[in-house]
């Protein structure tokens, strides 16, 4: 089993969310005086407060991967109970290539 | 298309957009050095967790067509529109996960054709290969066309431009990580979609004062097009009859065309889907990666039906019964009317201008990202399932055999690149139907719809043979252009949408043409391969061990606690998704 990737997907998605949350929350703190603006959005600063919830869903996922718990991203087949379960029945039945 | 655009972006519009190419980039460049062999560039070395494959089995799936086209049919058909994915999506999911893919995953065929190859033979395998990419670079065109049109309508881009540069990008992240760079950036693409139009939808419904306001706004649009009042707010009290609703279907076309035919032919046999959950790491992690991702997809309609329906009832013009939706326009700029006289809506454009309308500067910008994500996703997952049947199941099987792996893949780069060139062509050559999701059930139907019945009958019922499925393919397909050939919508014009045969019965909708096309294109298919496969030998038990039903082990799950079983999953999801039903019956 090759393709141990040791990329976790965590990082990059949580990476985008932070930065995402950071310039739309900056954003939306620098425009908050201008009511013209978000009247389209019913005089709600959505910029502030949706920056705000993509800051912490990225945050979080950051602090996931940090926390460096087994990776979710990437991991061999023959390290999991069902993965061992799969090969051991793919050898019994002759299903290997 | 060159009218001013709807809306400018402003700088900050801009530097979203750019963040988020630098990240879908960034994930390709992270994963550059772990393509070593084929089997790691095609199927990610089949080692990805069940959470990961199964939110790019749903991401794969949610490209522009999807958010753009069920918009459309949100503002065109109501809550309705949530049968594509409560009848027409989360049962055939439940059953490739619980059912199927033991045999897809269990062969350890590479693609969905190469378990016809070792099902049956050669040459169904071929057929379907071949159709398989025709149909993949074709409907990656559509979306790449429909992308194009509406980022040159809503923002100005020159059409070229948009398609082509997101086309590379697209190309750049597969060539450097293959399929894993695919998977990784359709999770990143989910989360993108997901926070980009939930807070439309929630100010869509706090400005039409949530689902009660948009139900009384809903029912005085019905009134003005003699529909009963609420017929776009409940989904299944007005299918008694086909004239009752705004789809224009009855409940036996809609379970069996689409719940049944179209759904399971869609769900079970595309490559598209079935590859994610080839792509994970154990026989459970594949059961559970269609099950994982009916959750999320039994949600969507939230996500991306609701904002069409708002779109209906939101703006200046509310009591037109059009709403925020622009009417088309014929060629010397005055509104299209159709027999009615009522405006011909450019229903595409609902949930787009949905977004211009609530999101200021910053959030339009992740609006607007939102939507790139979702058509890259979609065309990510078109060129990963194109480059690896053209790989294995036409090149390696017709043209080279027998090269080594490193030769296969440089193929399959080169295949990327082919795909992306093709679509692109195909982009320039799409564009006809009101609806996008219209034109692609219609193309699903001819060529999806016999597959099922041909699979269905592989995998559980030993007696079928190879010229029994070939036969019955051909023949289901034949039937359903013939039948296609033979029928009318009404209110439709001899040609594209049918009765090129001569017109011996006419449908009340487009829809409705397309779910019985369908179900006659699978029954045909199932009686011509039965009959076939009884008058032909069949192949002996010991070659079926593993591909069959009644010749293969169960899987086994007891080594599991019982939460985590596919069955029990299975049985959640199907509960969750009665319930909704029961709410917006």
């Amino acid at each position: 089993m090759s393709g141990s990737a040791g990329l976790d997907v965590r990082w990059p998605i949580g990476g985008l969310f932070s930065v995402l949350g950071l310039m739309l929350t900056g954003y939306g703190i620098a425009t908050s005086g201008n009511a013209e603006q978000y009247q389209r959005s019913l005089a709600l600063n959505v910029n502030l407060w949706w920056g705000l919830v993509l800051l912490v869903f990225g945050a979080a996922l950051l602090l996931g991967a940090r926390a460096g718990r087994r990776p979710t991203g990437v991991r061999p087949a023959l390290d999991t109970p069902e993965g061992q379960a799969t090969e051991a029945r793919e050898h019994r039945l002759e299903l290997e290539r | 298309m060159s009218a001013a655009p709807v809306v400018q972006l402003a700088p900050i519009d801009y530097a979203v957009m750019a963040t988020y190419f630098v990240a879908v980039l960034g994930v390709g460049w992270g994963l550059r050095r772990v393509m070593r062999t084929s089997t790691d560039f095609f199927l990610s070395g089949r080692s990805l967790s069940p959470w990961i494959t199964g939110l790019a089995f749903i991401s794969a799936n949610l490209g522009a067509q999807e958010v753009i086209g069920m918009g459309a049919s949100g503002a065109k058909y109501g809550i309705a529109t949530s049968h594509f994915y409560w009848v027409g999506a989360i049962p055939a999911m439940v059953f490739v996960g619980l059912f199927m893919m033991p045999f897809y995953y269990g062969s350890r065929a590479r693609s969905v054709p190469e378990y016809l190859r070792l099902r049956f033979d050669e040459k169904t395998r071929t057929l379907n290969a071949v159709s398989f990419a025709v149909m993949t670079v074709f409907s990656s065109g559509v979306s790449m066309y429909a992308m194009g049109k509406l980022m040159n309508l809503l923002l100005g881009w020159s059409f070229d431009v948009s398609i082509v540069v997101s086309a590379c990008i697209v190309l750049s992240y597969i060539l450097l990580g293959g399929l894993t760079s695919a998977i990784y950036n359709e999770v990143l693409q989910f989360f993108l979609i997901v926070f980009g139009f939930a807070p439309l939808v929630g100010l869509g419904l706090r400005a039409v004062g949530g689902w009660q306001g948009l139900s009384a706004r809903l029912s005085e649009v019905a009134a003005t097009r003699g529909l009963p009042a609420d017929a776009y707010t409940h989904a299944w009290t007005n299918l008694d009859s086909a004239a009752h609703n705004p789809v224009g279907v009855e409940w036996f076309g809609l379970v069996a065309g689409l719940g049944f035919v179209l759904s399971f032919g869609y769900w079970c046999t595309d490559f598209l889907v079935v590859q994610r959950a080839m792509a994970a790491d154990s026989m459970t992690a594949a059961r559970r990666t269609p099950l994982i991702a009916a959750v999320p997809k039994m949600l969507f309609p939230f996500l991306v039906i609701l904002p069409g329906m708002i779109a209906l009832v939101l703006g200046g013009a509310g009591g037109s019964g059009q709403g925020l939706v622009p009417a088309k326009l014929a060629a010397d700029g005055a509104p299209l009317l159709d027999g009615a006289g009522r405006a011909v809506l450019d229903y595409d454009l609902a949930t787009p201008m949905m977004l211009v309308h609530l999101f200021p500067s910053g959030m339009l910008g992740l609006g607007v990202t939102a939507l790139l994500a979702s058509f890259m996703s979609g065309m990510a997952g078109n060129v990963t399932a194109f480059n690896t049947v053209w790989t294995y199941d036409i090149y390696q099987s017709h043209i080279r055999r027998g090269a080594s792996d490193a030769h296969y893949l440089w193929m399959g780069r080169i295949a990327t690149v082919g795909g992306v060139v093709l679509a692109l062509g195909a982009a320039y050559v799409a564009g006809a139907f009101n609806n996008i999701m219209d034109l692609l059930q219609l193309v699903f139907a001819f060529v999806n719809a016999p597959l099922f019945a041909t699979f269905a009958l592989g995998m559980f019922w030993r007696r079928s043979t190879g010229h029994g499925a070939f036969g019955g393919l051909l023949a289901g397909t034949l039937a359903a252009a013939v039948h296609h050939g033979l029928t009318l919508p009404a209110g439709t014009q001899v040609g594209v949408k049918g009765g090129y045969l001569g017109v011996l019965h006419t449908y009340p909708s487009e829809l409705a043409q397309t779910f019985w096309t369908a179900i006659v294109a699978w029954v045909t298919c199932f009686v011509v391969t039965v009959v076939v496969s009884l008058a032909t030998r069949p192949r002996p038990a010991e070659e079926l061990r593993g591909l069959v039903y009644s010749l293969t082990a169960r899987p086994t799950d007891e080594a599991l606690p019982w939460i985590r079983r596919p069955a029990t999953l299975a049985l959640a999801v199907l509960v969750l998704t009665l319930a909704l039903n029961l709410v917006f019956f």
